[in-house]
């Protein structure tokens, strides 16, 4: 705020002067200040899930005061734990289930509950605070996923609000899903809206980068709210204006998101929702060779299991049984029938 | 394909050119309900010495006083963040907590008693104190400042809140026109605009004053 005034303090008439001269008012000392913040910080905390602070500044607590402190908490601790023994917390909404993560890979702090690890099967609800060590997926209540990437910091706000501190996470949420209440992802440039979509978010504390993989995202900044479509990648800074550039929807950069694919389950599936979701996964967009091709497509009806494969490798299984085969060329995946001629 | 959005609808009626900027404030708030220090940070660097600001201009109250009116405002801010839905800016949110909190204060000041008595030891010298001039500032210039000032906030409250308030950023807080444009949801060209109307108008307003 001080910089600033230098380089607004040229008065150019009568009324800049005065306004300058009537609205410029001497500042509260820096311990006034300070002593506002304490209690302003204290009253905030106080309002806040336990345990919920993030990046907790040092405070000039003695070491005496410290110990004391330590002891007070103790006691408040023992107290607290005797309370929950006797009455167990009510359970938060959820955000979604945990497919998939390595043992002790997801630590989290939560409002209501101790620290935890979760693991498969685990829920991850409202007022959690994740820490990934490494990649998780999760299977969200609300319908779709979300991959996590590992180094990651993402709080659940609400059902269908989370925050990301840093890292990358990966949504995707078909269309028709979450009664038509958007996901929004919050980081510190801005927050993103899904509008039916697959989505990329990296976020550190100052820049974001979106990637829109397919459909739609309403990207609300300090500047502006931009709306971006399947293949863009915007990147915003506070107070920087939003740059946006088409990106390849398939490739390397999107390896990560297919290692971390729910398990498709084809047992009854029909063979043409398959491919759908493999071209879903790949970002690829799916083409017949032919019409024979999309017939057997539309009839074929799946038995057995993918589970743990790649979608790719899934495809290739799963395609091994019928009389289709596939390519890939360009950015496109080309199915085709025996009969037909060559692609 | 990718466009800004001008054609979706403002969170907000409140200023011309608003592009859901305080959808920002919004993101601000969630994460400090999240318990996000950096947005708590933020938040307290952001507000409180505008607010001292915001009610030293508009009040003759002693640094103490001003400084428990915005400690009990920020309080309350905090207390009810829940209750902040973004369809104003945040610090204009704040000001009307704040004004609220200068009503009490007033309605306080107003039934306590307004004789000191001099039988007090402390009486007598809070008495001295009072009636020392500052070193270096003489009470007649002073007074003259202090009523151009009111007359000067006078008019200013008289002007569209947006205006007043992006005239005070201006000249009182000393922000920049880019900083004004973040804190009012506007862009840059917008904010330049809302300020060049605001000092028209405030300028026609006090030229009229004068006249009368």
């Amino acid at each position: 705020m001080t910089d600033e005034r230098s380089r607004n303090s040229e008065p150019s008439s009568i009324e800049d002067e005065l306004l300058t001269s009537a609205l410029r008012t001497p500042a509260l000392s820096q311990e006034g200040l300070e002593r506002v913040r304490a209690a302003v910080e204290r009253e905030w905390r106080a309002t806040v899930p336990r345990g919920a602070v993030a990046g907790k500044r040092r405070t000039a607590l003695s070491s005496r005061l410290r110990w004391f402190a330590m002891a007070a908490a103790a006691v408040v601790a023992a107290v607290g734990v005797t309370s929950w023994v006797a009455r167990l917390p009510v359970q938060t909404a959820p955000l979604g289930s945990i497919s998939r993560s390595d043992e002790g890979a997801l630590s989290v702090l939560s409002a209501r509950f101790p620290p935890r690890n979760l693991t498969q099967g685990g829920e991850l609800r409202v007022g959690d605070r994740v820490t990934a060590q490494g990649p998780a997926l999760v299977a969200l209540a609300r319908g779709g996923t979300l991959r996590i990437s590992a180094g990651s910091e993402v709080t659940v706000i609400s059902p269908s609000q989370i925050s990301l501190g840093r890292g990358l996470i990966y949504l995707d949420i078909p269309s028709g899903t979450g009664a038509g209440i958007p996901l929004r992802v919050i980081t510190n440039a801005g927050a993103v809206e899904h509008v039916g979509t697959e989505f990329e978010v990296m976020s550190d504390d100052q820049t974001v980068r979106v990637r829109v993989r397919e459909g739609r995202i309403r990207f609300v900044g300090r500047t502006a709210t931009v709306v971006a479509d399947a293949g863009t990648e915007l990147l915003a800074s506070p107070g920087k204006s939003i740059v946006e550039r088409p990106i390849d929807t398939y490739g390397s950069d999107w390896l990560w998101t297919a290692a971390l694919a729910p398990d498709y389950e084809i047992e009854g599936s029909s063979l043409i929702s398959f491919l759908r979701w493999v071209s879903r996964e790949l970002g690829r967009p799916l083409n017949f060779a032919d019409a024979n091709a999309r017939q057997i497509a539309d009839r074929t009806i799946l038995h057995g299991s993918v589970r743990h494969q790649a979608p790719i490798d899934a495809m290739s299984n799963v395609l091994a049984t019928t009389s289709l085969t596939y390519e890939i060329r360009g950015d496109a995946i080309w199915v085709r029938s025996s009969t037909s001629t060559a692609l | 394909m990718v466009g800004v959005a001008s054609n979706l609808a403002p969170l907000t009626n409140e200023c011309e050119g608003c592009h859901g900027v305080y959808e920002a404030d919004r993101a601000l708030v969630a994460r400090m309900r999240a318990g996000d220090q950096r947005a708590f940070d933020e938040f307290f660097k952001d507000s409180a010495p505008r607010l001292v600001a915001f009610i030293a201009r508009r009040t003759a109250l002693d640094p103490a006083t001003l400084e428990d009116i915005v400690q009990s405002a920020l309080i309350k801010a905090v207390r009810h963040l829940a209750s902040y839905r973004g369809e104003a800016a945040l610090f204009t949110w704040l000001t009307e907590i704040c004004r609220n909190e200068l009503a009490d204060e007033h309605r306080k000041a107003k039934r306590r008693p307004t004789h000191l008595s001099l039988d007090e030891p402390d009486a007598v010298h809070r008495w001295g104190e009072m009636l020392r001039a500052p070193q270096g500032q003489e009470p007649v210039p002073q007074l003259q400042a202090a009523t151009e000032r009111a007359e000067i906030m006078k008019v200013l409250e008289s002007l569209p809140a947006n205006y007043a308030l992006a005239l005070e950023a201006k000249y009182g807080d000393g922000l920049s026109v880019e900083t004004i444009a973040l804190q009012l949801g506007l862009t840059e060209i917008a904010a330049q605009s809302m300020l060049a109307r605001a000092r028209e108008a405030f300028r026609q307003r006090w030229q009229k004053r004068s006249a009368t």
